[in-house]
């Protein structure tokens, strides 16, 4: 960066990547594969809870009882409207709180706390989204989908698992894939409860190293090559998984 | 005793709107029956009432000795022993062909898989259409996948078949090869109750014609009476409209 | 588990959460939108144009910010901005840029790039027979964009940019990440002075949701009108 005759004055330095960190375990580069390592693991454990729940409110927004579709109208409507931010300071700070005495300092001594918090936290938000794209991929569906299912003596659970589940999500793939990505980037507010999880560890190499832009720089690459190996990836799975002759756009 | 009876079904969408008005029709072992009426006159609704894919809030339906309306009834077992055949065939696309027959058989009726792909093949046979057994829904004609959703009906054992306009949605050359099966079928005995305007059928089939307008059975009659001498002015009406083009 | 619950401690902050940190939380919202939407509309026409390269870099940029989280750009933009600052200026230090002007720049670059998403959407589903009878009659490509394409494109996309915008007020609580006193952040201090987090926790959650909800089924009746007058 130069303006003019006048340089800006910020001192590159890109072997500070390759110079020690002071937590003592090893280079800058190592801190911040580190963080790395923690934005993967929290993401997917955080995606599995947000499959398992959102899949759960999704189809019971779909089932014909009147008090299934409010209660999961008021838990998406609830997880959606609450800044995720919000969201994790009341799993971390309020929720243990107001839980028994002995549970909520057990939890507070748990060793990995701000992982296991963030999972539950992100985990949920996300089952919100996870739960309207699911609900809009089983609307999608013909109705006679449903009918025909039960028309053949399927139970509605079976009828759910084998016809309309199997469909609904190739259907919500593409859009599953981005809350896939999102959930990814959502990790990122977990280094407000001390995870040091990439943008975390960016932070903290600014803060040892004042460095700022090689910290950051290198993690913007890092995100970005997580996000294109993450869309190669599910794009794969997307062609692995067409159904032959079927036009999800149909 | 009959395969199918109905007795005073009635049936509301909401408070207000009545589809099924006191609708009685008794279908003996062995009979076809074509029910027709214009659009919106409940005939899909009454047929779907037969195996409880819609409600019924008053009357009773008994199928093969079992009260289809009452509430300890086993409706999946009652389900799979009734086959339907869909106006939009209704296949399962992510299943192949071979898949979507053998899926009750296995989840429903417990059979292992050996036989249930026996069966499946067998029925595929029947309706000419073995060499598609690895293929999706999606690859096959419109005629080709009814073919396979009759199939998939047959491969339950049912004691009567429920066909709801099975050839409405079809392209005029796919049709016949569609009745072709159905009319096989009846020959063959099989209780059969049709909801189509394909009267050509119904002439060479059916035993007894039902006719409704406005969610009632204005007219039940033979076959020969209802094409000789329908004895409403609706029917007529309707059969005029439908057999001038 | 409530019954040494404070109510006293929301009432007597009620006024510096809502004078000082809801006032900064809804300015940061209704400039970054105003100032996204009219950028991403900018970026989407470029994208949608014939002109060389430029389109390009559009895109890359749109996809690259997609790709971040907000919370490093947050980070990243304010340790930059003091730098362009100089640059632009050309002045001889890295200028202070304030947290306001800061985060309003942030989240505007930021929340063009998903604007754009939607406007280039917007854009795409008029049909060409409209640009074609623009022209037709006699308009510039100018005129045929801002009085027969985007006047149509915005009107279809106004549900989808009053979501983003419900978005966009959730995420300005990430401001929190620079000490800064939105509402979350004079929450959070309050939470911290007075050892009450439950209670503004708690009471920060109930705010934020009242306004998303009560926004989003606004959103919803408008969603109802616009299909109907369609």
């Amino acid at each position: 960066m130069a303006a003019g005759s006048r340089g800006v004055n910020y001192h590159w330095n890109w072997g500070i990547l390759l110079e020690p960190s002071p937590d003592g375990q090893g280079t800058y580069l190592d801190m911040l594969l580190g963080g790395l390592r923690w934005t993967i693991v929290t993401a997917l454990c955080a995606w599995v809870v947000a499959l398992v729940f959102g899949s759960a409110i999704g189809v019971l927004r779909t089932l014909q009882s009147r008090t299934a579709q409010w209660v999961a109208g008021a838990y998406v409507e609830l997880f959606r409207n609450i800044p995720l931010l919000v969201q994790l300071f009341l799993w971390f700070f309020v929720v243990p709180e107001l839980l028994p005495r002995e549970w909520g300092i057990w939890i507070k001594q748990l060793r990995y706390g701000a992982f296991y918090t963030a999972v539950v936290a992100i985990g949920l938000y996300m089952s919100s989204r996870v739960a309207t794209q699911v609900s809009a991929g089983i609307s999608a569906l013909p109705k006679g989908q449903r009918m025909a299912g039960t028309a053949i003596g399927l139970t509605p659970a079976q009828t759910y698992r084998y016809i309309l589940l199997p469909m609904a999500y190739r259907i919500v793939l593409p859009p599953l894939t981005s809350e896939f990505l999102n959930t990814i980037k959502n990790t990122s507010v977990a280094l407000t409860i001390g995870l040091m999880e990439l943008t975390g560890a960016a932070r903290s190499m600014q803060e040892f190293s004042f460095q700022v832009f090689e910290a950051f720089t290198a993690a913007t690459v890092i995100y970005l090559l997580l996000n294109a190996i993450v869309t190669f990836g599910m794009r794969a799975l997307e062609r692995r998984l067409a159904v032959p002759g079927f036009n999800a756009a149909r | 005793m009959s395969m199918i009876s109905m007795r005073n079904v009635s049936k509301w969408y909401g408070p207000q709107f009545q589809v099924l008005k006191d609708c009685s029709v008794e279908v003996e072992k062995g009979e076809v029956i074509v029910v027709c009426g214009p659009s919106g006159s409940g005939k899909s609704t009454l047929i779907k009432t037969v195996n409880a894919l819609e409600t019924i809030q008053n009357g009773e339906i008994v199928v093969d000795g079992v009260t289809v309306n009452a509430s300890k009834t086993n409706l999946p077992k009652l389900r799979a022993r009734v086959g339907m055949v869909f106006q939009h065939f209704e296949l399962f696309p992510h299943l192949s062909i071979i898949q979507n027959l053998c899926l009750g058989q296995e989840k429903v009726l417990g059979r292992g898989h050996d036989e249930a792909v026996a069966k499946a093949e067998a029925l595929l046979k029947r309706v000419g259409l073995s060499a598609h057994a690895q293929k999706f829904p999606g690859q096959l004609s419109g005629g080709q996948q009814q073919r396979v959703a009759i199939a998939r009906a047959l491969v339950m054992d049912p004691v009567c078949m429920l066909f709801d306009e099975p050839t409405s949605a079809l392209d005029p050359e796919m049709i016949t090869e569609v009745l072709d099966v159905m009319v096989e079928l009846a020959r063959e005995g099989m209780t059969m109750m049709v909801v189509t305007h394909e009267m050509g059928f119904a002439r060479k089939v059916a035993h007894r014609v039902v006719f409704m307008d406005q969610g009632e059975i204005v007219e039940d009659a033979l076959k020969e009476d209802f094409f000789g001498t329908p004895r409403s002015e609706r029917a007529r009406n309707f059969l005029s409209k439908i057999l001038s083009h | 588990m409530f019954s040494d619950f404070d109510f006293g401690v929301i009432l007597r902050s009620l006024p510096y959460l809502f004078k000082e940190g809801m006032t900064f939380t809804l300015t940061l919202t209704a400039v970054a939108t105003v100032g996204g939407v009219i950028l991403g509309t900018l970026i989407a026409m470029i994208r949608l144009s014939s002109l060389p390269v430029l389109p390009k870099i559009a895109a890359g940029y749109v996809n690259v910010m997609r790709a971040l989280p907000l919370v490093l750009v947050i980070f990243l933009f304010y340790f930059l901005m003091p730098y362009i600052g100089q640059w632009a200026l050309r002045a001889d230090q890295p200028i202070q840029v304030g947290a306001l002007s800061s985060t309003i720049i942030t989240f505007t670059l930021f929340e063009a790039a998903y604007f754009s998403e939607i406007m280039r959407a917007g854009i795409q589903s008029i049909p060409r027979g409209q640009v074609a009878a623009g022209y037709a009659i006699g308009l510039t490509y100018r005129q045929v964009m801002s009085y027969v394409v985007l006047p149509q494109a915005f009107r279809n996309m106004l549900p989808v940019i009053f979501t983003q915008t419900i978005v966009l007020f959730q995420d300005t609580s990430l401001v929190y990440v620079l000490s800064i006193t939105d509402f979350l952040g004079a929450a959070s201090k309050i939470a911290q002075r007075d050892g009450r987090l439950a209670e503004m926790y708690l009471f920060a959650a109930a705010v934020y949701f009242l306004i998303s909800f009560t926004a989003s089924m606004l959103v919803k009746r408008l969603q109802r009108r616009l299909a109907v007058a369609r």
